[in-house]
């Protein structure tokens, strides 16, 4: 978005007021019910804060964050966040685009693809992971393990050991969102211009140089963009895996944004999982500026 | 038919059948919660899972009116769905004219304090949520809950509705300017009926999203307000079992949804482009 916009002109003295009537109303409603939480939250990091023992409650520095750094479960956190971000990204990005490829080949009934795809997303986290849970990844009764079962393997305890369940949770992400990302290229795709693949299919180039010197980075954009909302989502995703797994079996799934919330729900320890939570809004931080920052860089690179 | 075109039909006829499969492993987990949902518990626990049986549909009444009835729960998603996006839209549409198409003090500091907002992980506000609604006394009621909801609506539609407003074109609202029309009757008579279309988009991510949200409900909210996604996790803590009920009563519960998924397709598919182009976009 531009925020550059505007009318040419003199000075509307009467437009500035006008405009801050406008946003102030939504501006204060934010401050009051975003920022000031957040305050909020940085101050109670810096507390001991436990519903189950309030007589030790009363401010300690950074005796929280001392804690966290020595931690093994909190690093065992961050890496299954990066883990379960990264992958379940990629993943969405690599079949988003390959189904959205697929799609733009075949002569009729992208629309049926196309509605089909708005279902996942539409559908509660909470519900997928508790339909996953159940129907499909249940020992005995679920259908993933008839299919296993049935092919021959091995009967997988999908939710109920340690990598199964890493593995479960990713796929259950990666099966809701994919058609995000499909929906999004394949919007993009339809949206290329086609004079481009013509001098190209003159210059007598075949589908996949098309594909790398063509089709790729005309998607870039899109696809960077994909990346970055869905890597926001992903680091703060929830309702799906606490319905699936809850973070188990023992911390086998449980990615930081859990761990926060089980410190300060489950063990009602809101001092420690405050500072658990600030830990995360930082590393979101980080992340999307980087991100942020590629995409810039990148688009300043083009423009030269 | 020649060798080309016999090639060429070929090449389709395979390429229907990949998409084809493909689609139907993707959406198989669907299928399946509705088949399961005709099924009776006994049959539910039969491995191998039946595909051939006697449907029926005692689930489903079950779900409405019998022992597990989430009809309240269904009211309460509607009123706090509602609300959210009431409130939102009223807050939302005039904040975005602003940053749109007005000279607006700070404009570029509010639009990216706008944006940041939007990317504060829930986790990181349910905490002090709990904290500050339970000093308030405002755990488990509506206004509580509609609150802590704005903090990923607001920011969200504001950021959508921005990009419909850029897309309008200026002449009218010059034309109104120069007809001496007060500001706030160019912006209700001419420049909300050109973003009707951004408006409904709107409308539906807001309602979508406050509807499927789970993570403030489940530990803000309680016995008064409990929306459909707490009915559906608290249905499978205590009744592991009843799947065929569960399968029912979920897809009761996504039905408006799926509804408004399914009619406004394109639109949400815009929305979500609209989003992706223009840097919002969240879930």
């Amino acid at each position: 978005m531009s925020l550059s916009g505007g009318r040419s002109g003199g000075i509307h003295a009467g437009e500035r007021r006008f405009a801050l009537a406008l946003t102030m109303p939504g501006i204060i409603v934010l401050l009051l019910t975003t920022t000031f939480p957040l305050l909020y939250l940085i101050w109670s990091s810096f507390q001991n804060i436990n519903l189950a023992m309030p007589y030790m409650d009363g401010f300690t520095g950074v005796d929280n964050y001392i804690e966290m750094w020595g931690d093994a479960r909190f690093w065992h956190a961050i890496k299954l966040t990066g883990i379960y971000t990264i992958s379940s990204v990629t993943l969405q990005i690599l079949i988003g685009l390959g189904l959205a490829l697929l799609v733009m080949q075949i002569p009729a009934g992208q629309w049926v693809f196309r509605i089909v795809a708005i279902l996942p997303i539409v559908l509660a986290p909470v519900v997928v992971g508790l339909f996953w849970r159940t129907l499909m990844l249940s020992p005995n009764f679920g259908l993933i393990d008839y299919v296993v079962q049935s092919l021959g393997f091995e009967q997988v305890n999908w939710l109920g050991a340690p990598t199964p369940a890493l593995i479960s949770v990713i796929v259950i992400h990666t099966w809701q969102w994919t058609p995000f990302a499909f929906l999004v290229l394949l919007a993009s795709l339809a949206s290329l211009p086609l004079d481009v693949y013509e001098a190209a299919r003159i210059d007598r180039a075949n589908a996949l140089q098309r594909f790398w010197h063509i089709t790729l980075p005309l998607l870039r954009p899109a696809i960077v963009i994909v990346v970055i909302i869905r890597a926001m989502i992903s680091l703060a995703a929830f309702a799906a895996i606490f319905a699936a797994t809850g973070g188990g079996p023992g911390t086998a799934s449980e990615i930081l944004n859990l761990y926060a919330f089980k410190t300060s729900f489950i063990e009602l320890n809101f001092g420690y999982g405050s500072a658990l939570a600030v830990s995360l809004l930082v590393i979101t931080m980080v992340v999307s500026g980087i991100l942020f920052y590629l995409r810039t860089a990148r688009r300043k690179a083009a423009a030269v | 038919m020649n060798t080309h075109q016999r090639a060429r039909l070929t090449r389709n006829v395979i390429l229907m059948a990949v998409a084809g499969a493909l689609l139907f492993v993707w959406v198989l987990p669907l299928i399946w919660a509705f088949v399961v949902s005709l099924k009776s518990e006994r049959e539910v626990l039969a491995f191998p899972p039946s595909v051939f049986f006697e449907p029926e549909f005692g689930n489903y009444v079950d779900a409405l009116f019998g022992d597990f009835s989430i009809v309240d729960s269904l009211l309460t998603s509607t009123i706090l769905a509602t609300a959210t996006t009431v409130i939102t839209i009223a807050l939302a549409v005039p904040a975005a004219y602003a940053f749109a198409r007005l000279r607006l003090p700070g404009k570029r500091s509010l639009g990216f304090y706008t944006l940041a907002t939007q990317m504060v992980p829930p986790v990181g506000l349910v905490i002090p949520y709990f904290l500050i609604l339970n000093r308030f006394g405002w755990l488990d009621t509506y206004h509580g809950m509609v609150i802590v909801y704005l903090t990923f609506s607001l920011p969200f539609a504001i950021w959508l509705m921005v990009a419909y407003m850029e897309d309008i074109p200026w002449e009218m609202e010059e034309a109104a300017f120069l007809d001496k029309a007060s500001r706030l009757q160019t912006l209700w008579h001419i420049v909300i009926p050109q973003v009707r279309g951004g408006i409904a988009v709107t409308v539906i991510f807001i309602f979508l999203n406050a509807w499927n949200e789970f993570l403030f409900a489940v530990q803000l909210g309680g016995n008064t307000v409990r929306p459909v996604t707490v009915a559906m996790y608290n249905f499978v803590s205590v009744e592991q079992t009843l799947w065929a009920k569960l399968s029912a009563a979920a897809l009761v519960a996504m039905l408006p949804v799926v509804i408004i998924g399914i009619a406004a397709q394109k639109q949400i598919v815009k929305g979500l482009t609209v989003g992706a182009v223009k840097g919002g976009g969240r879930r």
